[in-house]
């Protein structure tokens, strides 16, 4: 094997050892189409839904309790079937880890304290999937960031506006529609 | 005058192992094997050269009664490249002559 034939054999191991957005992709969808399902059923059935102030508390807690579980499960698999992990593909975990975690500290201050926390949720979210957007370099995902910021901010300048509408706005723009642009991407082919 | 070449590099499997660890936080031995193309066995030993010279990480656990094992680079062996590499950079003929 000489030179040239060993820098050709370094330049095709690591081409294929490429990021794939593809699974990323599919946890964008999965948390949009969860979210936005249960904005509807909030929206449309409300005396369902909080039929005690601990039921809609629930609600809000049990369903994606059950989304990060799954999703968790779903990634862990993933890895096992591509194989190894990237460097990015690390980064991006801890990213939406630390979402995870921050998402679960909001919900039990907003319960104890007693204000809504869609807004603060929102914000987390647009930060969240701005910083993932600029990371992977997709700029799908970077204006599905910008557009939660959008309406965050929009939230204030309109004030008097249904929390539900927001989410389902909000999980839209910001997750569903980059979902399907990281799911369908050319990159991973 | 040229540097000499890491021996342990100059093996076309060993170099396939790290040149894709490097790109990578870790990978599993099905992935290693599926890359280079070699058998389960050949793969083992080259492995155990790498982890024996301090270049890579090898983890063993059991998943489901299987065992599984993932290799990672290790700042020697990523230095140790990146070495080999300039020097192979740096052997290359210069086309202007040609």
């Amino acid at each position: 094997m000489n030179n040239t034939d060993q820098l050709q054999l370094i330049d095709d191991t690591i081409k294929k050892t490429k990021e794939r957005l593809q699974p990323l992709g599919y946890n964008f969808i999965f948390w949009g189409i969860l979210i936005i399902s249960m904005s509807f059923v909030h929206l449309l059935f409300p005396s369902f839904v909080q039929q005690t102030r601990y039921s809609a508390v629930l609600y809000w807690v049990i369903f994606p309790l059950g989304g990060i579980i799954y999703t968790l499960y779903y990634n862990i698999k993933i890895k096992e079937q591509i194989g190894y992990e990237t460097h990015l593909s690390r980064v991006i975990k801890i990213i939406w880890g630390v979402f995870n975690l921050s998402w679960i500290i909001i919900v039990v201050v907003s319960f104890f304290e007693g204000f809504h926390p869609v807004p603060q949720i929102i914000f987390l979210l647009a930060i969240t999937t701005l910083i993932s957007g600029l990371i992977i370099k997709f700029t799908p995902v970077i204006v599905g960031g910008l557009s939660l910021f959008a309406l965050y901010i929009g939230m204030y300048v309109i004030g008097d506006i249904n929390y539900f509408i927001v989410n389902i706005l909000a999980l839209t723009f910001g997750l569903l529609l980059p979902g399907f642009a990281l799911y369908y991407n050319k990159r991973d082919e | 005058m040229n540097k000499p070449l890491a021996k342990i590099l100059l093996n076309p499997i060993r170099l396939t192992i790290v040149s894709a660890l490097l790109s990578v936080e870790n990978c599993d031995f099905n992935y290693l094997k599926k890359i280079t193309g070699t058998t389960q066995g050949n793969l083992s030993i080259q492995l155990k050269k790498l982890k024996e010279e301090g270049y890579i990480d090898v983890k063993k656990t059991f998943e489901n009664n299987y065992p599984k094992t993932r290799c990672a680079i290790t700042p020697k062996g990523k230095k140790s490249f990146e070495i080999f590499y300039n020097n192979l950079i740096s052997y290359q003929p210069d086309q202007s002559k040609n």
